[in-house]
């Protein structure tokens, strides 16, 4: 009786509370989509009145479009970042949660890179990288490398450069999730498998990364969904060159609105990258139930 | 912890020092540059004698940061007071309070979660032409005071505050915003901190928004000052690590001072999330 009171009572009042939220989330999310999703199929170029429905021609055009399957391979190089990052942060976090002193000075400096990411971060690693008298090439000239990469400079070699930069901000996260994780996991089962006679590293693999199994699962998702959306670090390092080596899908989306004013094409290439983030999330929801041992 | 363990911690302390201390070797690099004099930039990992010039050059020279930097507080601040206080309220509707279409709305907030920035970039664009907020500071706080993270984030601490003390207070007379004023709010300190700390950091490093958004020279923030910095000073590496400090050093003493929040806040987030 009094549980039903209670519910009857809420009325309008629950409006109330998410209506202010709930007005900004449609004026600056959803109406945009929305917007966006329309002009897909349009010519639509900022500054020109003349706009006609297209129809498809757009999507045509993007699977015709050289650039555009040049950016979905930079994308991949990209993404590589997200699965190394989450290697290195597992073990990282393992350490940490076990035979260390100075957990907490040690978890701070790992997380660091995160909290501090933005443009200014992404000059430093310009200026580490610089080729003829960047520190990082001259550790590896003095170690013996006589004609160390160019990183940024090179078109071979940039994505790659980027990638370690992206590795480098994401593992503080990652192993910060990790260690919660960790945590979570009861010391009798790793005593029980010990007493059994399984070494370190069997216990490891064989029992530790299976229960972090579902961490793994979720920062690889949630990981490579932020990588696909983020451009900022490439757009301040390189903006996407040179000879658009590292121009990956969003910062593609970017240069063909801004640069080129081509905002129907724009929308059109914007709503592949929403396909994949579906496709993505999609996978995440049936992997929950099947794939991840508990 | 066994015997083994225990022989093998201070190695392993050692080592992971190390490894530490690489991370954070490029704001150590950064911050040395930043003292360095010009003539001694990539010559050496410490500066011979402080040199506080490039600093100077930052802050008083013909190239100025401190109106960018007034402006990035402007932003980031009201951005973020905005935030906590909408994302609190929408948050606390969703946890606390039983209505027509709530899961509804909940799902709808869920599935914009998975819309990238670029998709809504070109939309703004032309709506803030519209609205006539295009190319001033409104484009970037206006849409900055409405975080989907932040109702995902405070709905789930909210839900967590045991159902037991708001329904007792509700049935005592009290009102939902009476509730939520007076109770929830002063318990959910930790986790509005939290959201507070990753909000801000999110509007200061920003560089997105304010490059679609923003192209007068007067109205840059920090990164937008710091990347037209590099464009015509692209020798001035002395400068250019000065000015990158003082976008950073901000966010770093923020970190250190919140540390425990903000770790906190992002591991219960993600795991229980």
């Amino acid at each position: 009786m009094k549980r039903r009171s209670w519910i009857q009572k809420q009325g309008w009042i629950g409006y109330a509370f998410i209506m202010p939220n709930m007005l900004g989330i449609l004026l600056f999310f959803i109406i945009p989509a929305l917007f966006s999703f329309g002009l897909m199929f349009t010519d639509y170029q900022f500054a020109n009145p003349n706009v006609s429905f297209t129809g498809l021609d757009n999507i045509e055009r993007l699977f015709q479009d050289e650039q555009f399957y040049s950016a979905v391979r930079h994308t991949g190089i990209f993404l590589l970042s997200v699965p190394i990052s989450l290697v290195i942060a597992f073990i990282v976090a393992l350490v940490l949660n076990r035979s260390v002193y100075l957990k907490g000075l040690l978890r701070g400096m790992f997380f660091l890179p995160y909290i501090s990411s933005g443009v200014a971060v992404a000059f430093v690693w310009m200026l580490l990288f610089q080729p003829s008298h960047g520190p990082i090439n001259e550790v590896l000239r003095w170690i013996g490398i006589a004609t160390p990469p160019g990183w940024f400079a090179d078109s071979d070699t940039a994505m790659y450069a980027i990638d370690v930069v992206q590795i480098w901000f994401m593992l503080g996260y990652n192993m910060i999730i990790y260690l919660a994780a960790l945590q979570e996991i009861s010391a009798e089962q790793l005593e029980a498998a010990r007493i059994d006679g399984a070494s370190a590293r069997t216990v490891t693999w064989k029992i530790v990364w299976p229960l972090v199994s579902p961490t793994t699962f979720l920062l690889l998702i949630t990981g490579l969904i932020m990588t696909m959306k983020s451009f900022s670090l490439i757009q301040a390092i390189t903006q996407g060159g040179p000879s658009g080596s590292t121009t990956i899908l969003s910062l593609f989306v970017y240069k063909t609105a801004f640069s080129y004013y081509e905002m129907g094409y724009a929308s059109a290439i914007s709503w592949f990258l929403f396909a994949v983030i579906l496709i993505i999330t999609i996978i995440q929801w049936i992997g929950q139930k099947r794939w991840v041992h508990y | 912890m066994n015997d083994s363990a225990g022989k093998i911690k201070l190695p392993t302390t050692i080592l992971m020092i190390v490894a530490g201390v690489f991370m954070i070797l490029p704001f150590l690099w950064m911050i040395s540059t930043s003292f360095q004099s010009p003539s001694e930039v990539f010559s050496k990992w410490l500066p011979s004698k402080l040199d506080w010039s490039s600093h100077e050059r930052i802050w008083t020279g013909s190239y100025n940061f401190v109106p960018y930097y007034l402006n990035s507080v402007k932003i980031s601040v009201i951005s973020t007071i905005g935030a906590v206080f909408l994302s609190a309220l929408a948050a606390y509707g969703f946890a606390r309070i039983e209505f027509k279409g709530r899961d509804a709305m909940f799902l709808v907030y869920l599935s914009m979660m998975m819309i990238p920035p670029q998709v809504i970039f070109v939309p703004k664009f032309i709506m803030f032409n519209w609205m006539h907020i295009y190319n001033t500071h409104w484009a970037l706080i206006l849409p900055g005071m409405f975080s989907i993270f932040g109702v995902f984030m405070l709905r789930q601490f909210f839900m967590s505050v045991p159902k037991e003390i708001t329904e007792s207070a509700f049935l005592d007379g009290a009102g939902h915003f009476k509730i939520f004023f007076r109770l929830v709010l002063p318990l959910a300190k930790p986790a509005l901190a939290t959201f507070a700390i990753i909000d801000f950091s999110w509007h200061w490093n920003d560089y997105e928004n304010a490059l679609v958004f923003l192209t007068s020279p007067e109205l840059y923030t920090i990164p937008l000052g710091l990347q037209n910095f590099i464009l015509e000073n692209n020798v001035d590496y002395n400068g250019m690590m000065a000015a990158s400090s003082a976008a950073i050093i901000p966010m770093i003493l923020i970190f250190l001072i919140g540390q425990k929040y903000i770790i906190q806040g992002i591991s219960s987030s993600a795991v229980k999330g």
